[in-house]
């Protein structure tokens, strides 16, 4: 799921980069804040464990293995900011030790393993009242929070691979989200299980995330957080800018809605990707605002 | 699993390991975004940029073998991109597939002919934020310590087992292993804090350089901006 | 008017899961002198050590050559109280060994020019060679990376330096080596260990500690000769007493 150069295009690529460090200056700010000197060590210390657990592998039928990403589980246990930082610090390594994701796709590689896992991961915990769950509860929404963000950053994945023109949306979509359904499985069974293993053994470190307010700013903030980049994106694959890859897409047909080729001119087709990629972030969106009014519901915070 | 990925030739002493880190993040850099902006049709630009990576490779004294090596794992991509290539034409996938590997290989020669200690202050003196750069530096030091616990962990699992636990079994194997080793990189990282605490840490952390930024590095830099401006304006 | 460099009284801990460390701790040590803490396992010895330098807070007092351990001067304690924890990975956490021993003084705004005549010092003192410094600590054995770890400490010129299990897994070598730098050192010692030929070769006084009290404090020949006093606490004569090897 790292995105090595030369497969995105460049307007994307550099707004993504733009993005990611914008993000990260931000998040930087934030632990700085809320907690002072303690989380530098853990955070370092952590971006090892997550490198080396991310070589882990744990097989699965047939010969093939997953191993556990870990942005939820960090998000979970440091507080968004904080996991996010790590996960960022564990995707600059990667790309500089085993070349793992390309330079000028840092800012999309951290943009999908880093920035969505973590804050979709927590997200979708808090959502489930995970925070302040105990037992079954518990893992449950570790569960799913780890599933869920493997989905959202897989799906991300493939709306830039969309975009870029290398492979259509549909076909993107189906495959990344109908693999990462099956892996997510892995990541969000391990995720359960190591939440399990620590409130077994350490309970004590469950309570390490200082940020146990997430109140309705940092929702409002994350729900524009994935829809604002998303829709960057979209605009960002959409000028009419001369760019090397668009003209992959301006005489090639792309067979994305099933009409004859010919029928496609290339306005339409970016029309065509515009409103997919605008029905998903509303989609996402709707979601998240679906979840957190039920929450405000049923349990009070 | 072996770390002996970081660093592997990063101690030879090429003309290119001579040079200051900075010099080296930027002239790549440069590079890389360079290859990335050649225009699909430019087909003399490609070679022109392909013989460029050729004759850094050669100076960088990085064996062949392994810069080949490390290229294959682009492979997959490629042939998943390469499935569009009926309806894109060759002549695209094909800059995609140069694009791609002479990029992957300008990082790989960045990164094996610089230490990582010295990328970090590279990084630094770039004004990388403080908390990243503390964060990459503790996490290239307790690579180490937690590869050599982890080890150990999975001999230990090894010699309780033979041959393949059923799934669930397996999964809570995993699960104590990583959890072990989770608790442990906390105990390390309270311990560290008191360390740092105990020799009055307060935020800054040293990462102190002894290269310097000499004539090499600025006739290597001034060559390559050229070379990257010639080029393009020359299209 | 004697001076004393560490002056506890009635301190007592409890950790936040309500485990009792330390209960009613009295202790009193002069300037210069050796001090041994010996105990069994689980007794605080590690505990008391962290409350030197203000890591840990219990209750009761704490003076650090006169002063009160206060929020306000912890960072001039830490200067003067040098820490040498148990596990040197824990203490090395910079890319060189260079900048782990100069991480303390640029701590304390030390000059810049200074710094590499204090390191330098710093890794001789502790009988290591300049060239060291260029390493990086996960290539060095366990012997170097402890006497790395006294370097980072001793760079700071502490008055007092509390160690805890300097000599643990070290081969007789290293041991030995360890033993005689540490020997040579002119800081008021508080070590606390189970190497009782340690404590016999260093210390002169030695304070034994059992479930967070101290239950003796007195000279050290005579205390660990004690077969009685030693069993009850669950530590053992040392071998060099029992044959008749040492005389002093």
């Amino acid at each position: 799921m790292h995105i090595p150069d030369g497969f995105l295009t460049n307007r994307l690529a550099l707004s993504l980069d733009v993005v990611s460090g914008a993000t990260v200056l931000y998040a930087a700010r934030r632990v700085k804040v809320d907690l002072s000197g303690r989380m530098v060590p853990l955070m370092g210390v952590l971006a090892a464990f997550v490198f080396i657990a991310q070589m882990l592998n744990f097989p699965v039928l047939g010969g093939t293995s997953g191993h556990l990403i870990g942005g939820s589980l960090l998000a979970i246990l440091l507080g968004p900011m904080a996991g996010f930082l790590t996960m960022t610090t564990v995707v600059i390594a990667q790309a500089l030790f085993l070349q793992d994701g390309g330079l000028v796709a840092l800012g999309a590689n951290i943009f999908n393993i880093a920035a969505i896992t973590c804050f979709s991961g927590y997200a979708v915990f808090r959502l489930l009242g995970g925070a302040s769950a105990k037992g079954k509860r518990l893992l449950v929404a570790g569960f799913l929070s780890g599933w869920a963000s493997l989905m959202f950053s897989s799906a991300f994945c493939a709306l830039q691979i969309a975009l870029s023109g290398a492979i259509p949306l549909s076909v993107g979509l189906t495959t990344m989200l109908g693999y990462h359904a099956a892996v997510g499985i892995i990541e969000g069974l391990l995720t359960a299980g190591v939440l399990s293993f620590l409130l077994k053994v350490r309970p004590d470190l469950m309570k390490v995330n200082g940020s146990a307010n997430f109140g309705l700013a940092d929702w409002a903030g994350a729900l524009i957080f994935v829809a604002m980049p998303a829709a960057i994106l979209a605009y960002a694959g959409s000028s009419r800018l001369p760019d090397p890859l668009e003209k992959l897409l301006a005489g090639s047909p792309l067979l994305i809605s099933g009409a004859a080729p010919e029928e496609l001119s290339s306005a339409a087709r970016m029309t065509d990707y515009l409103i997919r990629a605008a029905v998903f972030i509303v989609l996402v969106a709707l979601g998240f605002l679906a979840g957190f009014i039920a929450r405000r519901r049923s349990v009070k915070p | 699993m072996r770390h002996n990925f970081i660093d592997r030739y990063a101690a030879l002493d090429s003309p290119l390991h001579l040079l200051e880190a900075r010099t080296k993040i930027l002239a790549f850099t440069g590079l890389i975004v360079a290859v990335l902006f050649i225009p699909v049709d430019s087909g003399i630009l490609f070679f022109v940029y392909f013989f460029a990576t050729a004759v850094l490779m050669g100076i960088s004294q990085v064996p062949l073998g392994y810069i080949v090596g490390r290229t294959l794992f682009i492979l997959p991509f490629i042939v998943l991109a390469s499935l569009a290539a009926p309806w894109h034409g060759y002549m695209e996938v094909g800059a995609l597939f140069i694009r791609a590997v002479l990029c992957l290989m300008l990082l790989i020669l960045l990164t094996n002919t610089t230490r990582f200690v010295e990328l970090l202050r590279g990084l630094k003196k770039f004004g990388f934020p403080q908390i990243l750069v503390m964060n990459l530096s503790f996490l290239y030091r307790y690579l180490f310590v937690l590869t050599e616990e982890a080890m150990r962990m999975k001999q230990a699992r090894d010699c309780r087992r033979v041959g393949r636990a059923p799934f669930r079994k397996e999964l809570k194997i995993l699960s104590s292993m990583l959890g072990t080793l989770l608790i442990r990189s906390f105990e390390h990282a309270e311990r560290m804090h008191s360390a740092m605490l105990s020799r009055g840490y307060s935020g800054d952390f040293p990462l102190i350089s002894r290269r310097r930024f000499s004539w090499n590095d600025l006739a290597f830099l001034c060559g390559v901006a050229v070379f990257i401006t010639s080029t393009f304006g020359l299209r | 008017m004697t001076d004393y460099a560490v002056r506890i009284t009635r301190l007592s801990y409890t950790y936040p899961d309500g485990t009792k460390a330390l209960e009613g701790i009295d202790l009193d040590v002069l300037v210069g002198e050796r001090i041994a803490i010996v105990g069994p396992s689980g007794a605080g010895k590690s505990t008391l050590l962290l409350h030197l330098n203000g890591i840990l807070t219990g209750t009761g007092s704490v003076k650090i050559m006169g002063s009160n351990l206060e929020e306000s001067n912890l960072k001039e304690i830490r200067k003067e109280v040098g820490l040498l924890f148990q596990d040197p990975n824990d203490q090395l956490f910079c890319p060189t060994v260079y900048e782990d021993v100069a991480f303390g003084p640029l701590n304390l705004s030390v000059p810049a020019a200074e710094i590499p005549r204090r390191v330098d010092k710093a890794l001789n003192d502790a009988g290591l060679d300049h060239s060291i410094g260029s390493r990086s600590s996960h290539h060095l054995s366990l012997g170097e990376r402890r006497r790395v770890s006294l370097a980072t400490v001793l760079v700071m010129e502490p008055a007092i330096l509390g160690m805890d299990e300097p000599t643990s897994n070290l081969d007789p070598r290293n041991r030995r080596h360890l033993i005689e730098v540490v020997s040579g050192l002119k800081a008021t010692l508080i070590i606390a260990t189970h190497d009782l030929e340690l404590v016999l070769d260093v210390c002169s006084r030695t304070v034994l500690m059992d479930q967070g009290k101290i239950w003796a404090d007195g000279e050290t020949h005579d205390m660990l000769a004690n077969a009685g006093l030693m069993g009850k606490h669950g530590l053992e004569v040392p071998l060099s007493l029992r044959s008749g090897v040492r005389s002093t």
